[in-house]
């Protein structure tokens, strides 16, 4: 039944996309801008000609590419007179994308020109768009690799404005950035303007991409759960196992601290016990029962089933 | 770096010069064969890189914490494989690109692409990421990584029998498999087709409870998410739309653990309160289906507009588990049902109107409706409470308006203004007769309205000195909670809707005083004053937050540079409880604090034209604190919490050589230490945490405190076109 809601949709996309398919055809190169072109300009500038003919921008088999287009102009603009007074840092009108004189609308209509689409749409509300950040201040046209496009180096660079999150992936409960096995863009789309700068438009929607179980909805919800993890939990890092912002019971006390067991004091017991009043700061803490704390299926007739604990 | 730039500049020089003057056709034998040495050489420096690194590395011993997710947690060698291989055709535009990171490691990742760029492209990526749990478990638990589990007994003098179960060592972990496919089709000008797909399966077992009691229990993970994207996204000049279809499952294997102690005795016919053996719900399958839209337009150079419009459906209706020794309550539906709907609308408007003026304005509706129907689930004896789901749905609509006004001396002035509204649902009451009418466990609030006003002052476009100071200042408000029925001390006092006032100061200094040397100065403190009232008396009180950062960089030469830079992090809270109200009233007042202090040193080197080298030095301390004052007594059998202090020292060096002009040999070596006296799995005696009382289960839980393991490493890199 479900397949058949849905297959008028789908049916109607796959001939939409047939039908586009079937006129389709290579982009057109944008137009062409005036200037000198790679081979005056390696002259000077040798290991960025050469660095932007090897990569994607460098390509002339792709008919949209500054290759096509004016190559070194395409970016930096008309540079004759640049090389007519014999170059120098802004000599001539030559536009310097990176650099630190010009406000970063200049330097980024450059490569909005070409990357507005998709994933930038919304770049002008964002975040990092009102901080005055250029596409420059993170991304490197002319190096081999750009470090923020890579697993591996990419928290670095993010690092050089975002100190509070270097120290939180420090701490020994972390998301394995450090480990290069995800990436800050993993869950951020840092051109965009969702809240936090979130891939998804909801801190739920964008932990439900890898934790899917804890979506739900369950017969008992935890509401806070369903309503935003970042409550309990600090993604970055803290130093309390499974990313949590305090540990038990000081964080469920945070909400639960009235005249019931869960306001008892905190403290550890001697040895071995069962005594549901020693157990609420040891191990896991409130958790060692309320195991099921993001939401529960049971229907076993117990008030615990409604308290996560089956 | 000048060598390597200097050399190309000279081979792309003279190719230029040479063929230029005389052209390949003048040339004789010997030129010609300069000629085409130096073409090739060019070629290659204009072409992408490709390169295989093979090696070995050996850690001296077991590194449990630090080795959660880099898949080398015990101390053993480990090879070191790693590739790119790289292959394009300028004139075609056709780029083949394999790329493997960690195939000598259980956390390998494989990415293969073909692109005609431009045109169209297929990506295949592979990748795992292991978690392993750094605790280790002496348990008798039979079972794990399974839906039915057995925890150890005790011995039984009368009858005499022993259902004490084996003990071994056991460690946890789960291990996650992605696999993602993906397709770019350039449709038409301006008109590109995404397509991606991704399935991801996880298994293994993660640490979990009884629930019924405070005994060793796991959960079993063996589940498949998979998630569907096609966008159609269009790039015109002034108009830019992104469209399509977003769609997510996710299935478990188990849907219900069955918990048994053995104990000998007889599990519990079907009845409506079963006591053994103890069945435990797991998460259930469920979906969610979206329909998307974003769309920009540039109605002049200076002025554009955004939209964004999504609907979402998410659902959650697979049978609901039952375990042969429940009785279901009788009428109680079989499965939730469960719906959520999810609607986002956002447009948006940034201008620039005056030369020195910028704008920009949003508003956002975000409304999560939860459509699960409500039915009792459990109880029904008379007089009882049932218990009900409770579906949660909440409406939040947010404007903002930001000015940017750029004053003299390269100064800018901004102001902004955020208003979020939140209608929220109140779940309907039980109107069953007895303990349960007219209550709630939870007080609710339907309205929660907080406005957001920030004021900055940023200097940039300064060759020398730039930097920013900003303060923010929130206040968050709701009419009364809802809690009929219950006195205050009964319910609950959630945070998440209670009044809050926020500070914020945020201030930055990039200062370069010559060419070679830079400082960032950074600033972070926050402040959150919940409060106490009548209608809530207790919970967190208030907290805040400070960080202060110095980063320091210096360039020697065109060959050595240094870096190195220091945080300090603190933060509070304070929380109020009640224990007791009878015979007397007992109040807790507990005022947490973590101060962490964090250190690093990088130094990166080129002693010669073959030789890098490199080092850095990384040091984290943090302690925890957990000082309550209790008007009473502490809880019998307590003793009060020691400071918890965590460090971690990491030192790694690193010689790289260029045996030629395609071979390096790279030398690694690590000194990792990490220290922590976290008494989580422990008593006040010290002695490791021990679940159960009088035999029953008896797992122990053993961390290891400290780790102190070195690393050396050796990779031969060989780099091709």
């Amino acid at each position: 039944m479900k397949g058949k809601r849905y297959g008028g949709l789908f049916s109607m996309l796959s001939a939409f996309i047939l039908a586009t398919g079937l006129m389709a055809g290579p982009g057109t190169p944008p137009a062409r801008a005036a200037g000198p072109g790679p081979e005056t300009c390696k002259n000077c500038h040798a290991s960025q000609v050469e660095s932007y003919a090897a990569s994607k921008h460098g390509t002339k088999g792709d008919a949209r590419s500054p290759a096509n287009a004016g190559a070194c102009s395409t970016c930096h603009g008309d540079g004759s007179a640049h090389v007519m007074a014999g170059g120098g840092k802004g000599v001539g009108g030559i536009i310097n994308p990176a650099s630190k004189f010009l406000p970063s609308v200049a330097k980024n209509s450059a490569c909005l020109t070409c990357h507005q689409g998709g994933k930038r749409i919304h770049w002008a509300g964002s975040m990092h768009a009102a901080s005055d950040l250029s596409c420059a201040s993170c991304h490197s046209m002319h190096k081999g690799k750009d470090k923020v496009l890579a697993k591996a180096t990419q928290a670095e660079v993010c690092y050089t404005c975002h100190k509070e999150q270097r120290t939180q992936f420090n701490k020994p409960s972390h998301h394995p950035v450090p480990e290069g096995k995800m990436t800050c863009s993993s869950c951020h789309n840092v051109h965009g303007d969702n809240p936090k700068k979130l891939v998804k438009s909801s801190t739920n929607d964008t932990c439900y991409t890898c934790h899917m179980e804890k979506r739900g909805p369950f017969v008992h919800n935890h509401q806070p759960v369903a309503e935003d993890c970042g409550i309990c939990h600090n993604p970055h890092g803290t130093t309390v196992p499974n990313l949590l912002k305090s540990r038990a019971p000081f964080l469920c006390q945070e909400c639960h601290s009235s005249v019931t067991h869960s306001s008892e004091s905190a403290g550890l017991p001697a040895g071995g016990t069962i005594s549901r009043a020693q157990l609420g700061t040891v191990g896991r803490g409130c958790l060692n029962c309320h195991t099921n704390i993001h939401g529960g299926n049971s229907t076993v007739n117990s008030a615990t089933s409604g308290r996560f604990r089956r | 770096m000048r060598n390597k730039f200097a050399r190309q500049f000279r081979m792309t020089a003279l190719a230029a010069a040479l063929a230029s003057c005389y052209g390949m056709a003048l040339a004789n034998d010997e030129e010609k064969a300069d000629l085409a040495a130096v073409a090739a050489e060019v070629s290659q420096l204009t072409t992408p890189e490709s390169s295989i690194s093979v090696g070995i590395g050996n850690w001296s011993g077991n590194r449990p914490q630090q080795g959660i997710y880099d898949g080398m947690r015990e101390g053993k060698a480990y090879g070191l494989l790693d590739m790119t291989l790289v292959k394009r055709n300028n004139e075609s535009g056709t780029l083949f690109t394999v790329e493997g990171r960690n195939l000598g490691l259980d956390t390998h990742e494989l990415n293969a692409e073909w692109l005609r760029q431009g045109d169209i492209g297929i990506s295949l990526d592979y990748s795992r990421i292991q978690r392993d749990n750094p605790l280790t478990f002496t348990t008798g638990l039979q079972g794990i990584g399974t839906a039915t589990q057995v925890i150890s007994g005790v011995y039984s003098a009368v009858p005499a029998s022993n259902y004490e179960l084996p003990k071994r060592e056991v460690s946890l972990g789960t291990t996650r498999d992605l696999t993602q496919l993906g397709l770019f089709k350039n449709l038409m000008p301006n008109l590109d087709l995404k397509i991606s797909f991704k399935n991801e399966k996880k298994d293994g077992a993660r640490q979990w409870g009884l629930g019924s009691a405070a005994l060793f229990l796991t959960e079993p993970i063996d589940s498949t998410t998979r998630q569907l994207e096609a966008l159609l996204n269009y790039a015109g000049k002034r108009l830019q739309m992104s469209g399509g279809y977003y769609g997510s499952w996710y299935d478990n294997a188990n849907t219900l653990v069955l918990g048994r102690i053995n104990d000998g005795l007889a599990d519990s016919a079907p009845s409506t309160n079963p006591a053994k053996p103890t069945p435990l719900s797991l998460p259930l399958g469920n979906q969610a289906h979206q329909l998307l839209l974003n769309a920009g337009y540039a109605f002049t150079s200076t002025t554009r507009g955004t939209a964004k419009l999504s609907y979402g459906k998410a659902t959650q209706d697979e049978t609901l588990p039952v375990a042969f020794n429940v009785l279901p309550l009788a009428g109680s539906p079989t499965n939730l049902d469960g719906r959520i709907d999810t609607t986002l609308a956002e447009v948006g408007l940034s201008s620039r109107p005056l030369p020195k003026l910028s704008l920009v304005a949003n508003l956002r509706y975000h409304d999560v409706q939860d459509k699960t129907p409500v039915a009792a689930y459990i109880g029904g004896a008379p007089g009882t409470t049932f218990v009900y789901n409770t579906p949660h749905s909440y409406t939040k609509k947010s404007g903002k308006l930001e000015a940017n006004y750029r004053l003299p001396q390269q100064f800018n002035l901004i102001g902004g203004i955020e208003i979020n509204n939140q209608d929220r649902s109140v779940p309907t009451r039980s109107t069953v007769s007895g303990a349960g009418v007219n209550t709630f466990s939870v007080p609710f609030r339907a309205k929660l309205d907080e406005t957001t006003y920030r004021l900055q002052l940023r200097r940039s476009l300064s060759d020398t000195l730039n930097g920013s100071l900003a303060y923010l200042y929130s206040d968050r408000r709701g009419p009364g909670y809802d809690s009929t029925g219950n006195t205050i001390r009964d319910s609950i006092n959630p945070t998440h809707i209670a009044d809050r006032q926020r500070d914020k100061w945020r201030a930055m200094l990039d200062w370069s005083p010559t060419e070679q040397l830079s400082f960032q100065f950074a600033l972070d403190q926050a402040q959150d004053k919940y409060g106490t009232s009548a209608a809530r008396p207790y919970g967190l009180i208030d907290g805040s937050a400070h960080i202060y950062t110095l980063d320091v960089n210096y360039t020697m030469g065109d060959n050595w540079q240094i870096s190195g830079w220091y945080t300090r992090d603190d933060t509070k809270a304070r929380e109020f409880g009640v224990l007791t109200t009878t015979p007397t009233t007992t109040t807790k007042d507990s005022q947490l604090r973590e101060v962490g202090d964090s250190f690093g040193f990088g130094l990166r080197g080129r002693p010669s034209a073959k030789l890098q080298v490199g080092a850095n030095l990384e040091w984290v301390k943090s302690v925890s604190q957990y000082p309550q004052t209790l008007t009473g007594p502490i809880t019998a059998g307590l003793t009060p919490l020691a400071d918890i202090t965590n460090k971690l020292t990491r030192l790694k060096l690193f010689g790289d050589y260029a045996v030629d002009k395609n071979s390096n040999v790279r030398i690694e070596a690590t000194h990792e230490r990490w220290q922590t006296d976290d008494w989580t799995w422990s008593f006040s005696t010290g002695a490791p945490f021990i679940f159960g009382d009088a035999g029953t289960d008896g797992t122990v839980v053993t961390a290891k405190p400290i780790q102190s393991v070195n690393f050396i490493g050796a990779r031969y890199i060989y780099k091709f076109h």
